[in-house]
């Protein structure tokens, strides 16, 4: 019994030391958002050490969208065209731009006396072979939206590029930055065989940039970077140093910076996001792009073209609306993401002011009237849990409703864990899988074996950049992250380039909600949230710029 | 030490090597769908499925593939991690150091720790002391160690702010010489007690035990008689005699503590093995996978032997029989 | 030939109990009489370790068993509000789904239970067999047999598993296996030093020559005098799967359908600072059935040997030889 006593007391004092609250809340400090820089003459030096969730494996941004790589690596990159801490556009490798024929041709005046890392200079030759060899072929966004376009890019001399597209063009300026165009050097790439992979191209583990910092070492624990004394902005960077820290696990994040053991956390865990805005020590903001891009909308993605032998679940609208109707999103909003950013409202997220619409016909929450739409199609409950298949058009009799969830760890997974409660109370059996991001792609855009998966689709700046690729037909493709569902519409098809073309931004906005008052009538997707992350970082840096997340920490410096 | 034993003990290590080489051959090639994606992982583009293809024989017949498979593993050879883009042996190999400190640290601390803790209690057996020690160590060992660790990191860690959270080295500061040593040691304190606290349980346990048993016996008794104190007695007697079945014990807890390092590994961001063991499984990437059970039975064999030779070294009684 | 004590490829369960030394075989010693079990259970009942044991695991089995019963629907859905604090309503509270976390612990008790018993049947009877078989027979079939054995306690269990969850999936029978053909060896190893022990007595000597068939002696002699020992190692085993399977459940890579208590301390992660009750109760299910097992085992340990002691010679040995009898794997 004696033993059984202090087993007891052990537990009990582990729990007692566990809820005791630490941050004793006080009065909420005042938001304590730091902004552009005022600080009077920054100081020079310190190291930000900043937190990534895991090795990215490889450091050249220009050959992926994807989001670890290009928090890892955006800081020694540059793009022609900046975001200004006032969320305007501002020169970065390009120092002035004109724009020509309605938008059919953009000259840019490039910068000199530009150097790469290495020392040798950089010229137009690096902007043409960038887009050419890397950004249109490999970065999802650039190939789904500019690469559509298809521009011929010329370099008359070294010291300007010049784009001309067949049809005007509106959105180019607004992917030209560091995220979505970052510039890479000819020379140190051009003899890659296979610039996607580090064994095709073991550049990409040393990276060369013009970015205000360059690599000094990249190991399994760290990517540690130094200030790069050549850099085009005079005076930049203040910091000595800037250090990315992998730790897996963001709750460890936190605590490491709440720790001081680190300085800035990308992307604060929604249950403590209370606690931290109540912290003195720490500062926050809503960025409103993030390295992955920005106007990010969680998306569920229904299978409308299934391969031979799999089952066409979703291929009929009624089984989508009924999907629709199953599931509460208000409540997977609170509950996964802690209310941090919107139910998403629109196809378009409505960070994109001029593109997005209100008041569309979303189906709305009503378990009854899912199951309506279930016995109509075919679905028949049988008792036992998922409903069976009876005449239901591309679907084998006596097929029961079961059906996978693909998606990310994390928040993707805990929604698709959200739902499948929902879901079951309509007869509709949900497996959530979660896979890593070789996985997924292979699963659900490769070979196209999965039924539904969840997407953060980023949308950026334009609805070209990052939402045409959901819905243009042209974009259904074996690249990730592009028409995942399969969906084709002519009549989309037509608005979309529709509105492409139109160079006057009202004359955008009926095209647009036409377009998605269409695709509200054929839902191929589920659009759950728009996803805001709150970043912390410790009051002791100053000088972040939110607009630009590529080079968020350019101007900024730490007290030692 | 028995010449002949040694010999023997060695030879033994032949047959070893042959199972587990025979055993993974088996469970990979036992696995459903394309063999070259069981050999290879699921990620992966036609180019390297080729190499690997290549590299493995796969098109051959199975006992040649088993050949080729032997000769490759014996040379170190286990192909490349498409994921990681990297030769499997140097993605291990550049990580186990790490984890190797962690090991070597939680089993000095948990057999140091769990020898003067039996001995401590073996001195006053049923006392108070005694019943705490046997509870606090069948606690510590019933304990998962992933949620040992999560405590440890929230309680110790960040309360008393004394040891950092995550981590070998401090992110900000480039320490070298002795002040990089401190920095690692502190760094590898929490990671090595939650690590030691299961294993500690064992050698406290075996440690009493055997230094109970030791004071039992005559040789020991006949020493008190002449007027050695009971401490003296230990120390002198009892407590060297009782090493030995520790170090038996310890030998054999390799492949536990390589699993409990994974664990807490992941919990504490210790850059080790652990992690990259985990995203070897969760994208199932085989090859990288197959490497870690190699590398940890290799590890199992050897320390078997090690243990086997010194405890035969040890103690003189030992005959091969 | 002797089995060197390293033998056991990687040790698994460990802790032994107070009275076995690691040299001293456990049971089955006494000299003449085969095995008394009324008075076994009686001084089991009595130990206080035992009893607690028990009782613990108990808990454990009937949570397991009358998961249904006790905590009916799918532990996956959505009670309450999310992150509620433990209360009336809800025993543990509530996760960050809104689950119950007192039915996710109670369905978690029966995956652990499903496991423990799917793997500790299938091992027995393969140990025991392999087992009983090498040491009656003896000759080249216990050659054969130990070599078999070796190959399979050569492979450490716990990347063995990741191997093969990844190459053949993360179902719960998989798990199963992978187990199982992993646990048996110790047991064929113990079962068949036991055997050694009792193959030569006396009163087996005596049963075949009044003509009893082998059958008959195993069946009547050699099993019951093995039994015991085999428990206390499929007992440390079970301690030893559960921590097994809820390791892999934190890693990400158990049966996804079945709730685990793994799976909870993992989910909880994140939450340790806001909700810690996510954490400590399936923390403690798992402690508490590892706990109760090992106390129970230890205490059978004890009975027997003390029963052993009682009955016949004090066993006093000054040389440790190494047999691996209670380190199992």
């Amino acid at each position: 019994m004696k033993k059984q006593l202090t087993a007891v007391a052990l537990a009990l004092m582990f729990v007692a030391s566990a809820c005791a609250s630490d941050d004793g809340g006080g009065d909420a400090a005042p938001d304590a958002q730091s902004g552009p820089t005022t600080t009077v003459a920054p100081a020079r030096g310190g190291t930000l050490v900043v937190a990534i969730g895991s090795d990215p494996g490889s450091l050249n941004p220009a050959v992926t969208s994807n989001g670890g790589v290009h928090t890892a690596s955006e800081m020694m990159f540059n793009g022609l065209v900046g975001w200004g801490t006032d969320g305007k556009l501002v020169p970065e490798l390009a120092e002035s731009w004109t724009i020509e024929g309605g938008g059919t041709s953009y000259r840019f005046n490039l910068r000199q006396n530009v150097k790469w890392h290495d020392g040798r200079p950089f010229t137009a030759d690096d902007v043409k072979f960038t887009f050419e060899r890397a950004l249109l072929r490999l970065h999802s966004r650039t190939q789904a939206s500019v690469g559509t376009a298809q521009p011929t890019i010329e370099t008359p001399d070294q010291n300007t590029v010049i784009f001309r597209f067949a049809n005007p063009y509106a959105p180019l300026l607004q992917q030209l930055n560091v995220t979505e165009a970052p510039i890479i050097p000819k020379h140190v790439y051009e003899g890659c065989t296979d610039l996607a992979t580090v064994a095709g191209c073991p550049a990409n583990k040393t990276p060369v940039g013009t970015g205000p910092f360059k690599l000094e070492s990249y190991t399994i624990q760290e990517i540690k970077m130094v200030r790069n004394p050549d850099y085009f902005r005079p005076g930049l960077p203040y910091l000595d140093g800037m250090t990315q820290r992998v730790i897996p696990d963001p709750g460890t994040q936190l605590l490491a910076l709440e720790n001081r053991e680190i300085d800035w956390v990308g992307s604060v865990p929604g249950p403590d996001i209370e606690r931290v805005k109540a912290n003195r020590a720490l500062g926050t903001a809503t960025a409103p792009r993030g390295s992955g891009g920005g106007n990010c909308t969680l998306t569920g993605v229904f299978n409308m073209r299934p391969p031979a032998g799999r089952p066409g679940f979703f291929t009929e609208l009624r089984t989508r609306q009924a999907f629709w109707h199953a599931v509460d999103r208000q409540q997977a909003f609170r509950t996964v993401s802690f209310s941090q950013g919107k139910v998403a409202q629109a196809p378009i997220n409505s960070g994109i002011g001029f593109a997005s619409a209100t008041g569309l016909n979303l189906p709305n929450f009503d378990q009854n009237r899912a199951r309506q739409l279930l016995d109509q199609v075919g679905w028949k409950d049988e008792g036992g849990g998922a409903r069976v298949a009876r005449n239901v058009p591309n679907v084998p009799d006596g097929t029961r409703f079961e059906v996978d969830w693909h998606g990310f760890a994390g928040d993707q997974t805990t929604y698709g864990e959200q739902l499948r409660g929902q879901l079951a109370a309509v007869g509709i059996t949900l497996q959530v899988k979660t896979e890593d991001n070789a996985t997924f792609s292979r699963n659900v855009f490769n070979q196209r074996e999965f039924d539904t998966a969840v997407v953060s689709y980023c949308n950026g700046d334009d609805p070209d950049i990052g939402f045409r690729r959901q819905v243009d037909s042209r974009q259904i493709s074996t690249t990730a992250f592009t028409n995942g569902a399969g969906y084709s519409n002519p009549d989309v098809d037509r608005l979309l380039d529709q509105a492409t073309r139109e160079p006057d931004p009202a004359k955008r906005t009926p095209i647009y909600r036409q377009l998605q008052e269409q695709l509200v009538r054929d839902l191929p997707y589920l659009w759950l949230t728009e996803s805001a992350g709150l970043r912390a970082f410790s009051t002791n840096c100053t000088g972040f710029n939110h607009e630009n997340t590529g080079l968020f920490a350019e101007a900024a410096s730490c007290r030692k | 030490m028995n010449r002949r034993y040694v010999v023997r003990r060695l030879l033994q290590v032949l047959p070893a090597v042959a199972s587990i080489l025979i055993v993974t051959f088996a469970v990979v090639h036992a696995a459903p769908g394309d063999p070259v994606v069981a050999v290879a992982g699921e990620s992966g583009n036609e180019e390297y499925y080729a190499f690997m293809r290549e590299k493995f024989g796969l098109d051959r017949p199975v006992y040649e593939q088993f050949w080729t498979y032997t000769t490759n593993v014996l040379r170190g050879d286990l192909g490349v991690s498409f994921v990681q883009g990297q030769e499997v042996v140097d993605l291990i190999l550049e990580r186990v150091p790490a984890t190797l400190l962690l090991m070597g640290t939680a089993l000095l601390v948990s057999t140091v720790g769990g020898v003067t803790l039996g001995a401590l209690a073996a001195r006053r057996p049923f006392g108070p002391f005694d019943l705490g020690v046997s509870t606090g160590a069948l606690v510590g060992y019933a304990l998962p160690s992933f949620w040992l660790a999560q405590l440890a990191m929230l309680t110790i860690a960040f309360r008393t702010g004394w040891f950092p959270i995550q981590g070998m080295t401090d992110a900000r500061a480039d320490y070298t010489g002795l002040a990089h040593y401190l920095d690692v040691a502190r760094h590898l304190v929490l990671p090595s007690l939650v690590l030691a606290a299961s294993e500690v349980a064992l050698i406290t346990r075996i440690a009493r035990t055997g230094i109970l048993a030791e004071m039992d016996s005559d040789y020991v008794r006949v020493a008190q008689a002449k007027g050695l104190s009971p401490t003296g007695a230990l120390m002198h007697h009892a407590l060297r005699n009782a090493l030995l079945p520790v170090v038996t014990v310890v030998g054999t807890r390799i492949g536990f503590l390589f699993s409990g390092a994974v664990l807490v590994e992941t919990v504490f961001g210790w850059p080790g093995l652990g992690r990259l063991v985990l995203s070897a499984a969760q994208t199932r990437d085989h090859p990288l996978l197959l490497g870690m059970v190699l590398l940890v039975a290799f590890s199992l064999v050897l320390s078997n032997l090690i243990t086997d030779l010194l405890y035969a070294r040890v103690d003189p009684r030992i005959r091969y029989r | 030939m002797s089995i060197p004590v390293s033998a056991t490829a990687e040790a698994g369960a460990g802790a032994p109990a107070p009275g076995a030394l690691p040299g001293a075989p456990v049971a089955g010693d006494a000299p003449g009489a085969p095995h008394r079990w009324r008075a076994t259970v009686r001084r089991f009942l009595r130990h206080p370790a035992g009893f607690t044991g028990l009782l613990l695991t108990l808990v454990v089995v009937v949570a397991g068993l009358l998961a249904d019963v006790i905590s009916p629907g799918d532990p996956f859905r959505t009670v309450g509000d999310p992150l509620l604090a433990p209360s009336a309503t809800h025993f543990f509270g509530t996760d960050n789904l809104g689950r119950d976390v007192f039915d996710a612990v109670i369905h978690g008790a029966r995956t652990s239970m499903i496991v423990v018993l799917g793997v500790s049947a299938i091992a027995s009877v393969i140990g025991l067999a392999v087992g009983i078989i090498a040491g009656y027979r003896g000759g080249w079939i216990d050659d054969l047999l130990m070599r078999i054995t070796e190959l399979f306690q050569s492979v450490p269990r716990f990347f063995l598993v990741l191997l093969i969850v990844a190459l053949f999936g993360a179902g719960l029978d998989n798990l199963i296996y992978v187990l199982a053909f992993t646990s048996w060896p110790t047991l064929a190893r113990v079962s068949r030093a036991e055997v050694l022990s009792v193959r030569d007595r006396d009163y087996v000597e005596a049963a075949r020559s009044i003509g009893a068939t082998d059958r008959r002696i195993v069946l009547r002699h050699v099993l019951p005098n093995v039994l015991p020992t085999a428990m206390v190692i499929i007992a440390l085993t079970g301690s030893r799967i559960i921590l097994l399977e809820a390791s892999l459940s934190f890693l990400g890579l158990g049966d996804p359908s079945l709730m685990s208590w793994g799976y909870l301390v993992s989910n909880a992660q994140r939450f340790l600072r806001t909700a810690w009750w996510m954490s400590v109760f399936p923390g403690a299910a798992i402690a508490i059935s590892v706990l109760g097992i090992n106390l129970m085992s230890d205490a059978l340990n004890d009975v027997l040997a003390a029963y052993s002691q009682k009955r016949g010679k004090r066993r006093r040995r000054l040389g440790r030889r190494p047999t691996p009898t209670v380190l199992p794997a």
